[in-house]
């Protein structure tokens, strides 16, 4: 007999966890309400199962699994490069961050060297997508507590970024630009251009939103002291990104385990001490200027030269060649058909992504794809917080605090 | 790096609550005389850049073949299984042809795998961006839609030789 799913075991769930909230002039009668999976401020199809007295939340449990499209499991019967058009689908509001991450975890495990110049164009895009994520967050949480004009505002920036998108890698949302061994097509000097150009209108649009919500007496009074989530247990939870830097742990994987040139870069970790909120959004903001800023330290270093690796028997050749040569002819259908061979073995990678760590692990037995994949996506941990946060807040705050953990469906649920 | 200090305590002058108000309808008229950032979409046509990658096509020859030998790579590296070639034998030089080549277009994920891998620059993507269809069977696009002629194509075979 399969142990289908049913409700009696959220139920259960529900009703069994522990709390020590004491209210003053309890309820006789305890209330279970749903939020989700359709509600508008769980950002996707999350479901959080309440249990109320009065207006207070006594306990609450999240359901995930309505967005479940075994991205892992798909994993291995799918070459390597076949898998990079999936890794737009996780987090689909900074595809680009995905692509890198993925990419760079199996250059890792088939030990492939990347140009110099591939490598700065992938920071380049990586941070783009950052401030791409962020936007969407800061739009959508400002959104959530009652500032609609933020998120059209955060959108029209957007579209600016996507332009660049357009012109670099084909596509506007899903991307699929990072290629094993470099990126898929080269960084042009319109791209360039537009880039700069992007960074002045970005920092233009900070000061507006700033000007919005900083001293919004609506939306800090709305945020301030909500969903206090304390260092100690930030660390317990294993919550990474933004939501771990609110609660003051000056942790970035870009810091601590440098990979690409993060090392080279001249930028500060923004930590905010209160654990809030809005502490959560504040660091958002600083960190899509700290983003501004090495995008222009890239920018200006990023070298001419090859944008993908030269190695036949791994990395698709040159149109050019394919065209021409036989043997280049020969390695493109060898590598189609039966993909890289990278040896065997294990690898994990991580990389930062706007949502926090974003980790690919590989297994491989030295075929042409996956032994085993596991993503640790940051939004998945993250939603771990949510019960800790939300006992003992009102209802009304579920929604702000569920905009400020910022998940994305598509990466918690895979 | 030290603990930054949040700005929150606001003066005397945002408290009255007020003179915000009147800020932010100045800011509201002011954004009225702007220029619209939106476009009418069907009144004006985005015109993509030669990177865009719309609907895959095959190029057609100036002779009225096309280029495709079919070697099956598309259809071998399509991660969402959407390409079906059909091989058959033929007089020209090039020896084989598609007898059948069709595209599911509700499956395609417009990843531009297909371009990328193919030997002889017989399937490209274009430009064409709106895809209509009525059923499920118009959706499964054979030669007869696929084939582009190759003058109107000339965009992205130069952006490929360039950047790819």
């Amino acid at each position: 007999m399969i142990d289908v799913h049913n409700d009696e075991k959220l139920l259960k769930a529900l009703f069994e966890q522990d709390t020590d909230i004491t209210i003053e002039d309890a309820l006789e009668n305890e209330m279970v309400i749903n939020m989700g999976p359709q509600h508008p401020a769980t950002h996707g199809v999350l479901r959080l199962l309440l249990r109320l007295d009065g207006e207070t939340v006594m306990s609450i449990v999240p359901e995930l699994g309505y967005l479940h499209r075994g991205y892992e499991k798909m994993a291995e019967s799918m070459s390597f490069n076949e898998y990079i058009p999936h890794t737009d689908r996780l987090d689909y509001t900074a595809t680009m961050c995905n692509n890198v991450a993925y990419v760079l975890a199996v250059e890792k495990l088939a030990g492939i060297e990347v140009p110099t110049r591939a490598t700065y164009i992938r920071m380049i895009i990586a941070e783009i997508s950052r401030i791409m994520g962020h936007l969407v967050a800061i739009g959508t949480f400002a959104m959530d507590v009652g500032a609609v004009t933020m998120v059209l505002w955060s959108f029209r920036e957007r579209e600016i970024i996507q332009n660049i998108f357009d012109r670099l890698a084909g596509a506007r949302f899903t991307t699929s630009y990072t290629r094993v061994g470099g990126v898929a097509s080269d960084m042009d000097d319109v791209a360039i251009e537009m880039t700069h150009g992007m960074l002045k209108d970005i920092e233009d649009a900070l000061f507006e939103y700033e000007k919005l919500l900083n001293s919004n007496r609506i939306f800090v009074d709305r945020l301030e002291g909500v969903g206090i989530l304390t260092k100690e247990k930030a660390i317990d939870l294993g919550i990474t990104g933004p939501n771990l830097r609110g609660s003051g742990v000056q942790y970035d994987v870009r810091r601590a385990k440098p990979y690409m040139f993060y090392d080279k870069m001249d930028f500060e970790v923004p930590v905010y001490n209160e654990g809030d909120c809005l502490a959560r959004y504040f660091v958002r903001v600083d960190e899509v200027k700290e983003s501004i800023k090495i995008i222009r330290q890239c920018l200006n270093q990023m070298p001419k030269g090859e944008i993908i690796i030269n190695s036949p028997k791994k990395v698709l050749s040159h149109k050019a060649e394919i065209y021409t040569k036989m043997e280049e002819l020969i390695h493109d259908f060898m590598l189609i058909n039966f993909g890289i061979h990278p040896p065997e073995g294990d690898v994990f990678f991580s990389v930062e992504n706007p949502k926090g760590e974003l980790g690919f692990y590989i297994v491989s037995n030295g075929t042409g794809h996956p032994w085993k994949m596991k993503i640790r996506s940051p939004s998945f941990c993250n939603l771990q917080a949510i019960e800790t946060i939300c006992k003992g807040q009102m209802i009304s705050d579920i929604v702000a605090i569920v905009g400020s953990l910022d998940p994305v469906m598509g990466e918690a649920d895979k | 790096m030290p603990d930054k200090k949040r700005k929150k305590d606001l003066t005397f002058a945002q408290k009255l609550y007020l003179p915000e108000i009147f800020k932010g309808l100045a800011l509201t008229f002011k954004s009225m005389l702007k220029p619209s950032v939106t476009m009418e979409y069907p009144e004006v046509k985005f015109v993509p850049p030669a990177a865009y990658r719309g609907r895959p096509v095959l190029v057609e020859e100036k002779d009225g073949t096309e280029r495709c030998v079919a070697c099956g790579l598309c259809s071998r590296v399509c991660p969402a299984l959407a390409i079906e070639v059909q091989p058959e034998e033929t007089e020209l030089e090039k020896e084989r042809y598609p007898k059948l080549f069709e595209i599911n277009m509700i499956r395609c994920i417009f990843c531009g795998f297909c371009e990328e891998v193919c030997p002889e620059e017989a399937i490209v993507m274009s430009k064409d961006y709106e895809l209509v269809f009525t059923s499920r069977e118009d959706a499964i696009y054979g030669k007869d839609k696929l084939l582009v002629p190759v003058d109107q194509l000339k965009d992205r075979l130069e952006f490929l030789r360039n950047f790819k």
